[in-house]
Order: structure tokens, then C-alpha cells, then sequence
């Protein structure tokens, strides 16, 4: 049955058509970047094989290679030939090229290079290579010679790798412990000494020294340095403990050198691991990742404080958006005359959402931190200056900043929220005697925080992936401790933070080493994207309890 | 002398009958009464109200008596509910209305400056035509006025809450859910419990707006019942569409046209012997 162009249009297939195609070219954009991200990122913490072959060098000289392939492409022969790349004669048009992870930055200077394909000989895989994860300067491929105490070789051969093992264990246990002196007990005593000094330096500038009190700080500091010296020594202890072993390895330009147990995060050998092996491997990597500090100018290691300080900062953020956004949404919509004056606020409220928010960065650096802040410091931290508390770049700052960005989207969530509410309601509550505060309070608040968590949801997706004005305001490569902690006040609202979004441009863009943090992208981009949709899961979560509860709309 | 008099009824209950009305309705309602007898609860002194610069009602003068069911009639548009509003000042939230004239409550005009609208409010509470019980609980909807003028005790408000909701003849159907959504409700028990609500603060006026006009006929019922019961304890006015139920449940009734009232007398004479042609008319279905 043939029917006509105009029936097929007047029946509104095309439409159904046309709206059905752009929804799945949505839907499979969508799955197509989180596919990307996740195949991408997360298939970097698989151990992958490592290989050794013959490398012929343009000169015919035969040396030996290992590492990882991190990715191979087919390159136009036409086109190494131009780049001065002696190709013989006879060869297709293509020839394959492989990225190839070497490792080693300290014997070869360089992590990763490209060779050509047909100059590897004699490709094999054998279980004895291992690959040392390091604390600087990166992974090292190659082979173990000995297991050494103290200088002396306590085993060597095929014995040394289990013994290697049990050592790294005991090495990393040390570690932890000489980390959390460090970083926690030293860290406080460090922070009471930086509070005595502060308290001393504001007795000082109120010039009430009084001698009694000066006593006190004294004998308060003698206390500290105490503590502190008794940690020192056993750190000093700790230290001599975990430098006692070292192993000597065999890279793949024959050289030997000598790695100090101190310097290792693990070691293995995935030629020789099962399945299982690997699949208990990769999870130990993935949380890592999410839960370890960076390490080497955050190429390696995880990625926690910069979660955290997301995250900390989103919640920040909603806490002072939501009361703000509300109270503003419920008197423009309740209280104030409804006439030119409200309309222009509105219209310049709808407007303050589409400015750019480097343009809030901006704002946030120049009224916030310069002037806000530095009057606080001049008002209330006299003691630090010169260095500043609050004139410079922190977490309140940053969360104030997004605060104000994100603060039009839930005026008009909630304005939109109140004007739903049915006028019965509003009847119903000031028939019974109740008055206008209090019939808003009780009963249209109530009703319309299904609404308010819908800008809040709304804010929070706006704010946990915005970057560019945090570089502004707060956001560093690396903070050396987290804003939340166990010192007085606990949340330090002064304190520089880490940021997901920031740490991909900074691990992208910003590293020394491309090759090696491009996977780290990606990995920090999904879990960036895991984190917004948890935050506005858990939001939207909220929302629908709030829902259920005052479903009385429809009525 | 009797002859006479059953003559009269007869004649009475055969226009009752040709206007379409049960006349064993308005018997029901009929003791003697007479306005000129009745205790006043609202007196409205030339009511003039207007939204904007046109005028919704024309100086209305009247007498609500007290302890007594009050209906108003009249086609839509003719400003009864209007007229109801002005009682609790419910017109006060309309943008642009304006109002001339005085309604006293117990010697006081409740238009006066200086009057708490709140406690007024309080003190002559109202029923809508749609139920509009509050999305939480059957218990909170109930206490929520008793919340509002802050009694907090928790003894006193399960008292008042229990006593509230048989007065609303809605005790039996819900005590055993007293903490379940009030939106699960039927609708005709919805606008019981709205009634329940209303008395829970002890109002001295009930003004109910067509309260039976979303309800299906055994709701509706339910609701006649109670308006009998509670006429015994408050003044109650009545807006309705339904002249059937204002026969039935009101003592006095006012028909209104065009912002105007039309007439004001007992349900009994209203229906069976309305003085102007208009009300007549209106009663008989023969208006337009």
C-alpha cells in the first residue's frame, strides 16, 4: 500500500521519527563518552604483560628492550622516510609503530618511546621480569640480582623474590608508621607550636605581656618540643630500620643498580601472574587510586585529597547556597510588590546564571579575597600578617564563589517551587487563624522543598564540574594536608584544596610526563563524573523523599 | 380556624411541591423561627466591596443569626462567596479589592484598623469547596491551628484533636491512623477533617464555601448531618449551588442576584413563599 508524503506528514511519523532519533543520538553520545572515559581510565591499573625482545638499531647494532605496549599504530612509510627514519626498501605502505612503556627514568632518561615494529626481534614474555613501582622516578622494569641487608646480599637467584617480598612488606609497614608521625603527630605538634607562636605575636600587638602568661606559652612550647624531639628520635630509628634493605636489579642496558626498599611501593611480575592474580591486583590498584595521596607531581598513586576536597566543597557550597537562594526566592515571590522593580530583579537574576563563571572567579579574587579577606585578616588574624589567613585563596572563598554562581538556579527552582503550591493551601493554613509567616513557614516551605532540592540538585551538578574559576580562588595542585583534619578547628575553611576537575587539567596539561598521565585523565574524568552523580543522586534521593511526603499538588 | 390553617399548609405544600422542592425537607428545618427573635452574630452594615473600579457587591445589609444555619443562593457570579470571604477577611489576599461598609462581630467591626486578622480569623473559620487538608498527618492537620496559636502540650492537643474529630463525625473512621497521611483519605472525609481542623480551634462562626459541591451524595449526606449537629454549638453560614441542600440544612436562607441580596428570610418562607419574583424564579429553575 503506497501512501503519500503528505499522509506520512500529516500523521506525524517524521516527528515521532525526528524526536526518537535525537533522543538515542543523546543516549549514545552519552554512553559513548562514559564508555570512552571508563575503557580508558580504567584499563590503566591492569598489570599488563611485560615484554623483552632484540631491538636492531639503524646502525644493525642488537640491544636488549623491555617494557610495557602502551599502544600501537599503523604509521605511513611515506612519511617516516620524510622524517628521516631509514625504512628499507620494499616494505608497504603502512608500517606498524608501538608505543612502548621502558620505564626506568633514572638509567634510560626517558619513560616511554616509539620504535617500529619490524626492528623488534625475538619477542617473549618471560615470568622472571618484574616491574617495581617507585616513590620517584618511576617504574622500573628488569631483573632481580639480590636481596641485600645492610649492605650485605642475604639472597640472590630465584630465592631473592620472595624474600624481596616479605622485606617490601615490612619496608611498607615502616613507611606507614614514619608517614602518620610525620604527617599527623609531628603535623600537630607543628600546628600547637604555629597557634603558640600566633598567640604570642597577639599578646604582643594588644601589649599585655603579662609574665604570667608568657610563662605559660613557654612552658607550653618546652612541652611540645619535648614531644617533638621524641619524635624525631624515633624517627631517626624508624628511618635507619627502613633504609637497613636494598636490592639490586638488572635493567635492560645491563645495567645493575641499587633501589632501597624505602623507595618502593610494590613490586611484581605479571608475566607470571594467573587471572585471579591480576583481577586481585587491579582492585588493589583501583583503590589506590581512589584512596591514596599523589605521588610524583600526580602522575602516580591516587587521587583522594583531590575527591575529598570536591566533594567538601560541593557540600559547603549547597550549605550556604540552599538558606540564601530560599530566603531571596521566598521574598521575591511572597512578600515583595509584584511590579516593575521585582521583574527586573528577576530578569537580572535569570541573567546572573549565563554570565561566565571565570567572570565569578574573578569576582571571588578581587572582592572576596583582596578585599573581604584581607579586611578579615587585618580585623581578626593581626597576628599572621604579613602572612595572610583569609586574603588569599581557600576553601570558603571557593565555596562562596560557586555559592553565588549556582545561587540564580535555585531562586528560581524554589520561586518556581512556590507559585506551584496551590492557593487552597495558603487559604486553608490562614483560615485557621495562622498568619502569613507562619502559614509560609509550616506550609508552603514544607511543600515546596521538592522544589528547592531541584535547584539545589541543579546547583550541585553546576558547581562539583566547575573548574575555571577555582584556579582563581582556592583550588591547588597539590595541598599538603586535607581541609578536614584532627586539629582545632577541624575544618580549616583557610586552607587550600584539591579539586578532581582541576586535577585533570593539571595531570593533562600541566605535567612533565604526557604519556604516562594521559590514563590517569581519564581514570580522574570517570571518577569526576562518579562523584557528580553520586552527589546529585543522593540529592535527587532526598528530593523524592521530600516528594512522597508533600505529594498533595495534584489536587 | 383549623380548617383555615390546613388549608394553608396545604396550599403551602403545593407550591412547595410545583417549585421542585421536598417540602419534608424545609419541615425538617421549620420550627418556628423568626429573624426578628434570633441573637445576632454578624450584622453587615452596607457592604460594598470592589475589585478594582468595578463594585462586586452593592451595599449589603443583613443579619446572620446566631447558632443558626445561614445558606446563601444565588446563580454564579452573584458574589455570595464573595460575600462569605468578607466575613473572615479572606478578601484581603485578593491584589486590588477593596471593601466599604462595616460587618460587626460581637460590637466590633472587623474592617476597623487595628483588628488582628490572625485572631479573626480564628475566631469565624472557614471550609472550602475543594478539601485542602495539608499534606502531613490526619493528627497534625487537626493540631496544626492549635500549633499556630502555640499550645504545645501534648495532652491537650490529643484531647482536642479526639474531641475535634468526633465532633466532625470522623472519629470511628480514622482513629486507628491518626499518624497516616491525610492525603489517603476519601474526599469526603478530607472535607470532615478539613471541618474537624476548622472546630479543632473553637471557632465562634463555621463559614463553609460549597463545602459538599466536590463530593459524591453519601459525602455529601455525611456532611448535611454534620452541619446539623454542629449548628447546635456555632453560627453557621452556608454558600451552596444546591438549593436541595440549602432547604435541607439551613435555617434562613439569602438568595442573591447580581451582587445584590435579594431577599433574606427563614428557609421556610424563602422557598415556599418568596416575596420578590426573583427568588421565585431562581427557585423554580425558571432564571435566564
Amino acid at each position: 500500500m503506497r501512501v503519500s508524503v503528505k499522509e506520512w506528514t500529516a500523521k506525524g511519523d517524521p516527528w515521532v521519527w525526528l524526536n526518537a532519533g535525537a533522543v538515542a543520538i543523546s543516549l549514545v553520545m552519552v554512553l559513548g563518552l562514559l564508555l570512552l572515559i571508563a575503557v580508558r581510565g580504567l584499563s590503566h591499573f591492569w598489570p599488563h604483560s611485560i615484554m623483552e625482545a632484540e631491538y636492531i638499531g639503524d646502525d644493525g647494532k642488537v640491544s636488549l628492550l623491555i617494557g610495557e605496549i602502551v599502544e600501537s599504530e599503523d604509521v605511513p612509510t611515506e612519511q617516516l622516510r620524510h622524517s628521516g627514519v631509514k625504512v628499507p626498501e620494499g616494505e608497504g605502505e603502512f608500517l606498524e609503530r608501538l608505543l612502548i612503556k621502558t620505564g626506568n627514568r633514572d638509567v634510560l632518561g626517558f619513560d616511554f618511546r616509539w620504535v617500529l615494529a619490524a626492528k623488534l626481534r625475538d619477542r617473549r614474555y618471560p615470568e622472571e621480569i618484574m616491574a617495581i613501582e617507585r616513590r620517584e622516578w618511576g617504574n622500573f622494569y628488569g631483573y632481580l640480582e639480590d636481596v641485600k641487608e645492610s649492605g650485605n646480599v642475604v639472597a640472590s637467584g630465584p630465592e631473592a623474590w620472595e624474600e624481596f617480598q616479605s622485606r617490601i612488606d615490612r619496608a611498607l609497614a615502616l613507611h606507614e608508621e614514619i608517614y602518620d608521625i610525620e604527617k599527623h603527630q609531628i603535623g600537630s605538634v607543628n600546628y600547637t607550636l604555629e597557634r603558640l607562636r600566633l598567640k604570642e605575636r597577639r599578646l604582643e600587638l594588644e601589649g599585655d605581656k603579662s609574665p604570667q602568661v608568657m610563662a605559660d606559652i613557654s612552658a607550653e612550647r618546652a612541652e611540645q618540643d619535648v614531644i617533638y624531639q621524641a619524635l624525631q628520635e624515633k624517627l631517626a630509628d624508624l628511618y635507619s630500620q627502613v633504609n637497613r634493605d636494598a636490592i639490586t636489579a638488572r635493567a635492560m642496558n645491563g645495567n645493575v643498580i641499587e633501589i632501597p626498599l624505602s623507595k618502593i611501593v610494590r613490586a611484581f611480575q605479571p608475566n607470571g601472574m594467573g587471572l585471579f592474580e591480576k583481577i586481585g591486583f587491579y582492585f588493589s590498584k583501583v583503590w589506590e587510586f581512589i584512596s591514596d595521596d599523589p605521588r610524583e607531581a600526580n602522575t602516580e598513586g591516587g587521587i583522594f585529597p583531590a575527591i575529598f576536597g570536591t566533594v567538601l566543597m560541593v557540600i559547603i557550597m549547597s550549605v550556604m547556597v540552599t538558606p540564601l537562594g530560599v530566603v531571596a526566592a521566598v521574598y521575591l515571590r511572597e512578600y515583595a510588590h509584584q511590579g516593575a522593580l521585582t521583574r527586573i530583579i528577576r530578569i537580572a537574576v535569570n541573567n546572573l546564571a549565563g554570565v561566565p563563571s571565570i567572570v565569578y572567579g574573578v569576582f571571588g579574587l578581587g572582592f572576596f579575597i583582596y578585599f573581604l579577606g584581607s579586611n578579615i585578616d587585618d580585623a581578626f588574624y593581626p597576628e599572621a600578617l604579613p602572612s595572610p589567613t583569609f586574603g588569599t585563596p581557600g576553601l570558603m572563598w571557593a565555596s562562596i564563589t560557586l555559592a553565588i554562581l549556582t545561587l540564580p538556579v535555585v531562586i528560581v527552582a524554589t520561586e518556581e517551587g512556590l507559585a506551584r503550591i496551590p492557593r487552597s493551601m495558603r487559604e486553608g493554613s490562614l483560615a485557621l487563624g495562622a498568619t502569613k509567616a507562619e502559614t509560609l513557614w509550616r506550609v508552603v516551605i514544607p511543600m515546596a522543598s521538592p522544589a528547592m532540592m531541584t535547584g539545589v540538585i541543579l546547583a550541585i551538578a553546576r558547581a562539583a564540574g566547575e573548574v575555571a574559576p577555582l584556579m582563581l580562588v582556592g583550588v591547588v595542585k597539590l595541598a599538603p594536608s586535607l581541609p578536614l583534619d584532627g586539629n582545632y578547628p577541624y575544618l580549616h575553611l583557610d586552607q587550600k584544596f584539591m579539586h578532581l576537575g582541576f586535577h585533570i587539567y593539571d595531570v593533562g596539561f600541566q605535567s612533565p610526563n604526557v604519556e604516562a598521565a594521559r590514563p590517569l585523565v581519564y581514570a580522574t574524568a570517570l571518577l569526576l563524573v562518579a562523584v557528580i552523580a553520586l552527589l546529585n543522586l543522593s540529592a535527587v534521593a532526598i528530593r523524592n523523599r521530600l516528594r512522597e511526603k508533600y505529594k498533595a499538588l495534584e489536587m | 380556624m383549623n380548617d383555615s390553617m390546613t388549608q394553608a399548609k396545604a396550599e403551602q405544600e403545593n407550591k412547595a411541591r410545583t417549585h421542585g422542592i421536598d417540602i419534608s425537607a424545609i419541615e425538617r428545618s421549620a420550627e418556628d423561627i423568626s429573624i426578628d427573635e434570633e441573637t445576632v452574630a454578624l450584622q453587615v452594615n452596607n457592604l460594598k466591596l470592589y475589585y478594582g473600579e468595578k463594585e462586586a457587591l452593592h451595599g449589603i445589609d443583613m443579619q446572620i443569626p446566631q447558632k443558626r444555619v445561614t445558606a446563601f443562593i444565588g446563580p454564579s457570579g452573584c458574589g455570595k462567596s464573595t460575600l462569605l470571604r468578607c466575613f473572615n477577611r479572606m478578601n484581603d489576599l485578593v491584589d486590588g479589592c477593596r471593601i466599604d461598609g462595616r460587618i460587626m462581630l460581637e460590637d466590633q467591626n472587623i474592617y476597623e484598623k487595628g483588628v488582628d486578622v490572625a485572631e479573626l480569623r480564628r475566631r469565624v473559620g472557614m471550609v472550602f469547596q475543594k478539601p485542602n487538608p495539608f499534606p502531613k498527618s490526619i493528627y497534625e492537620n487537626v493540631a496544626y491551628g492549635l500549633r499556630i496559636q502555640g499550645i504545645n502540650k501534648k495532652r491537650v492537643i490529643d484531647e482536642t484533636v479526639e474531641w475535634a474529630l468526633k465532633s466532625a463525625a470522623l472519629w470511628d473512621e480514622v482513629k486507628d491512623r491518626l499518624n497516616d497521611s491525610a492525603l489517603g483519605l476519601s474526599g469526603g472525609q478530607q472535607q470532615r477533617l478539613v471541618i474537624a481542623r476548622t472546630v479543632a480551634v473553637k471557632p465562634e462562626v463555621l463559614l463553609l464555601d460549597e463545602p459538599a459541591s466536590a463530593l459524591d451524595p453519601l459525602s455529601t449526606l455525611k456532611i448535611e448531618e454534620l452541619i446539623h449537629e454542629l449548628k447546635d454549638e456555632y453560627t453557621i453560614v452556608i454558600v451552596t449551588h444546591n438549593m436541595q441542600q440549602a432547604a435541607r440544612v439551613s435555617d434562613y436562607t439569602a438568595f442573591m442576584y447580581m451582587g445584590d441580596l435579594i431577599e433574606f428570610g427563614s428557609t421556610n418562607q424563602l422557598f415556599t413563599n418568596p416575596v420578590c419574583k426573583q427568588t421565585e424564579d431562581y427557585i423554580t429553575g425558571r432564571y435566564g
